[in-house]
Parts: C-alpha cells; structure tokens; sequence
C-alpha cells in the first residue's frame, strides 16, 4: 500500500537513511578488510564479516524503495523507470556472462559486481533523466 | 496534455519552485506538467485546480472536445 508523504518529507525521510546506511557501509568495509583475513580467518569470523558488510546495503535498499513508496507521483515514475533500467542492464550482462561461462569462454566473475552494477546502471539512468534524456 | 498551468503561475509570479513547494511535489514534476510531458494524477490535478481556483477542464486541455460534448 502506497503511503504518500510528499516530495519534502519523502527526500528527507530518504536522505536521513540513506546517507548513514552508506556511512556505515564504508566504515565496515574498512573494519573488515583491515581486521579480517579472507583466507586465514576463522569460517565464524568470515561469515560475520560478510554479513556486517550485506547489512547497510540492506537498509539502504530499503531506503529506496521507501523513496518510491513516499514521494510525489512524478519523481516515483522517474525513479521506477531507473530502477527498471538498472534491472534491466543488470539481468542482461548477468544472462551474457553467464551464457559466456556456460560455454566456456567467459572466467569466473565475482557476483557482489552485479550489484554495484545494478547500483550504478540505477544512478546513471537516474542521472539522464535529470537531463531530460529518457522522460 | 496541453494545459494552462504555465500561464497561471506566471501571473501570480511563482517560479517553478515556489509552485512545486505549495503542491509538495519536485521542481520536476511542474516543469513536465507544464511542458506537457507529464499528466499528473486526478489528485494531483484536482490540487492545481484548487491552488489556481479554476476547474480541472479549465486547466486542462485534452484536444478530443469531449468536454463541451458532454456539456
């Protein structure tokens, strides 16, 4: 159910997640690359690691999708369609990797890369929107 | 949609912001009302209407003529 709170307090809302999600994301990449051997640790230690890491992503997903809950009918169109664009990119070079290794041409990729492709290929079609590219 | 709301909000010397600020909605959205880019929602609409004092058919202009037909 679509609970609109306005643009003003929906950004706000979004701003006062999103920004210490991605704060917090930062500081436990650092933690963790500096504290924890990805090798040598112990399999507890490892998981928990990766874990700490997964959960600011998590909220800052929530974050977004918040966003598109709360704001203003236009900007939910603009942001939806960035999220269907990064989707899109996302799941077409997953299906092409894939497809690559499937027949032995492509070497192993690292999955957490779809991700911040999915984040990227998302801020960039946001970012041509604003320029009146694709709306 | 075709739409007059430019016009009115120039009369009463709004910027596009000041105008996004009373309807709570992005600086974007107005310019692409305005520009015809966008249709905004009947909630959205009947909230222009009231803010400019006019009716929705007033500031809207389908181009079918279906409004004076169903008058």
């Amino acid at each position: 159910m679509t609970q609109h709170k306005g643009f003003r307090t929906a950004n706000r809302r979004y701003q006062f997640l999103f920004w210490p999600m991605m704060m917090f994301y930062v500081a436990i990449i650092f933690a963790v690359a500096t504290f924890i051997d990805k090798v040598s640790a112990p399999l507890w230690l490892r998981t928990a690691g990766a874990l700490a890491i997964a959960v600011p992503l998590f909220g800052a997903l929530y974050a977004v999708r918040r966003l598109t809950d709360e704001t203003d009918e236009y900007s939910r169109m603009r942001h939806l369609k960035a999220l269907r664009d990064g989707g899109m990119i996302t799941a077409g070079v997953l299906f092409l990797v894939g497809f690559l290794q499937v027949f032995n041409v492509a070497a192993e990729f690292t999955a957490v890369w779809f991700g911040v492709l999915y984040f990227a290929a998302y801020g960039v079609s946001a970012g041509l929107q604003k320029f009146g590219r694709t709306v | 949609m075709k739409n007059i709301i430019r016009a009115l909000r120039t009369e009463r010397g709004w910027s596009q912001q000041e105008l996004a600020d009373r309807l709570d909605v992005s600086r974007q959205s107005v310019n692409a009302i305005e520009t015809g880019k966008y249709d905004p929602s009947l909630p959205l609409a009947f909230s222009l209407a009231r803010l400019f004092g006019r009716s929705i058919e007033e500031l809207f202009d389908d181009g079918t003529g279906a409004v004076e037909a169903a008058e």
